[in-house]
């Protein structure tokens, strides 16, 4: 009698120790439900939704799209074009970031302090407030424009080409590459500097054989964060830039726009988040992608 | 070239800040001016733009869509983010990584491709050209900033606190409200205003889906500065820029006051 109540009794702790141990495990997952739902319901399924009108033909499931794509020289040129685009800008980033980073880091106070504010305020300021000012600038009754005039010559059209995207494209990502870059240059040890120095290099052999090795971390985030962004831009470039010189991201919303063309669309916006994709890979393949978030 | 004082970086990185700036005040110079919106310099200089952008409804209704938008879809974001970053840093369970993922992904897919996606999406549920639509899109892409913002606070959080909190008796609701809510207040507001800022100034994804009726701020100023030569675009630039500019000097500013003691 005494035995089998203890053995009750037994049971009943050890399925309370079941109950409470499932409830441990299950706490997180009570947690992590809201996002989860949300990720999925309101995120994946437009996504997928998405992709899925890209493989869906007239008769069932194809990749004629994606044939047709990747045979027409149209869309072959635009793809290319953005791919180009996007590294023009990032190395335009990376030349101008890299020496407003570098004082920033080397001269805390005054000068740095002052550039870490412009810089801040640039990042925070509405990027279209910004690619207004390129047109403004840049436009055939522009600053530069005006300018030219006042000195006696003609201008040349430089609003609605390339070459305004693509300064509007630099001055919008630089506040991403440099404080992608000065977020690493920060952390870089002043001892070494110092030793250097001290051990007979001029300052310029310092920078190149201690300093600039250091700071290739910050060159590495900053151009993956600027040639992602650059890849689906669409604003600065609609705005700025030609109708001859579009990139995907354009060329999709005007499939939208002018020719409802849903499976297109689908299908180049699909192309882009490969490509997107991709280049997250290879950076998490070699670096992790927490340190590209991290910064 | 890198002689002893370092001039050459500095003024290489004076020009550039140059760069950065000019743009930005050329704007507020284009504001008090009259006339189109692209001609630079400016025949005369008045106020009148600054006044027909607060007496126009057609400018009025879309700062306060942004407004709204941006308010709701951060309240939103914070509420379903939170609780997973709370998950993430007090457990282990299977397939972390995977949903870490998953929780990251609007932060890696294009907005483009987002913007199709739910221009699709929402016209097949009826929630295009909606408030509701773009608060929650808006919500959604903020999701990411929200969850490394809470993740990286809690990281530094003192659990013992908790523990004492509940060896004095205290529920879990209780801790909460008392003990982490206090402390994490910073990371609330700052993971707050880091998504109301990606709703404030999202383009692309409003363009597609918020129509005339939910209009935001950038569509409407995309739209004016595509058709129109309106020059009431520089003014909400300036007061979008100014706005910036007079937070960052007051943080500034306060960041040297509190450096001071220190240094002495």
């Amino acid at each position: 009698m005494a035995t089998s109540r203890m053995y009750a009794e037994d049971n009943f702790k050890a399925s309370r120790q079941i109950w409470r141990g499932a409830m441990r495990a299950a706490r997180p997952w009570i947690l992590l439900l809201p996002v989860l739902t949300v990720i999925t319901v309101l995120f994946l399924v437009p996504l997928l939704g998405i992709l899925r009108l890209s493989i869906l033909g007239e008769d069932g499931y194809s990749l004629a799209s994606y044939a047709t794509f990747f045979t027409d020289s149209f869309h072959l040129a635009v793809l290319g074009r953005t791919l180009g685009v996007a590294l023009i800008v990032t190395l335009g980033c990376l030349i101008l970031g890299y020496p407003v980073a570098y004082v920033a880091a080397r001269y805390a106070g005054g000068l740095g302090t002052a550039l870490l504010l412009i810089v801040t305020m640039s990042f925070w300021t509405s990027f279209l407030a910004r690619t207004y000012a390129w047109m403004v600038i840049l436009g055939s009754q522009g600053l530069v424009s005006n300018l030219a005039r006042a000195l006696g010559f003609e201008p040349p059209q430089i609003l609605f080409t390339g070459l305004a995207a693509n300064i509007g494209m630099i001055h919008i990502l630089l506040p991403f590459m440099v404080l992608a870059l000065f977020a690493v240059m920060q952390r870089i040890d002043r001892t070494l500097l110092r030793a250097s120095e001290g051990l007979g290099a001029t300052r310029f052999q310092t920078f190149r054989r201690v300093f600039l090795p250091l700071s290739v971390p910050g060159m590495i985030n900053g151009c993956a964060m600027v040639y992602i962004v650059c890849l689906g831009f669409y604003v600065t470039p609609e705005l700025l830039g030609g109708p001859r010189d579009q990139l995907i991201a354009r060329q999709i919303g005007s499939q939208i726009e002018q020719l409802l063309d849903w499976r297109e669309a689908a299908t180049m916006a699909a192309v882009l988040l490969a490509v997107t994709l991709v280049i997250y890979a290879v950076y998490d393949f070699f670096f992790g992608l927490d340190r590209l978030w991290r910064s | 070239m890198f002689n002893g004082s370092g001039t050459l970086s500095r003024t290489l990185a004076v020009l550039v800040a140059l760069f950065i700036l000019i743009p930005m005040l050329l704007v507020a110079v284009m504001s008090f001016g009259q006339g189109s919106s692209l001609r630079f310099p400016p025949q005369s200089f008045t106020l009148d733009s600054y006044a027909a952008y607060f007496k126009s409804s057609s400018w009025t209704i879309p700062t306060l869509n942004s407004f709204v938008i941006g308010a709701f879809s951060a309240i939103l974001a914070l509420a379903i983010t939170t609780p997973a970053a709370f998950a993430f840093t007090l457990y282990d369970f299977r397939g972390k990584r995977l949903i870490r993922l998953l929780v990251m992904m609007p932060l890696m897919v294009p907005f483009i491709v987002m913007a199709l996606a739910y221009f699709f999406f929402f016209g097949r549920i009826g929630l295009l050209n909606t408030m509701a639509g773009v608060i929650i899109a808006h919500a959604c892409l903020s999701i990411p900033i929200v969850f490394l913002i809470q993740s990286a606070s809690l990281k530094g959080f003192d659990w013992t606190l908790v523990r004492a909190s509940q060896a004095c008796g205290a529920g879990a609701f209780t801790t909460f409200r008392r003990i982490c809510l206090p402390i994490l207040r910073p990371s609330f507001l700052v993971a707050g205003l880091f998504a109301f800022i990606t709703s404030f100034d999202e383009t692309v994804v409003a363009l597609f889906i918020s129509g005339r009726a939910a209009s935001t701020l950038p569509r409407r100023m995309f739209e004016s500065v595509r058709q129109e030569s309106d020059p009431i675009v520089a003014v909400v630039s300036t007061l979008l820029f100014g706005v910036v500019a007079a937070v960052a000097l007051i943080v500034a500013a306060r960041q040297r006051r509190a450096a001071r003691p220190a240094n002495r």
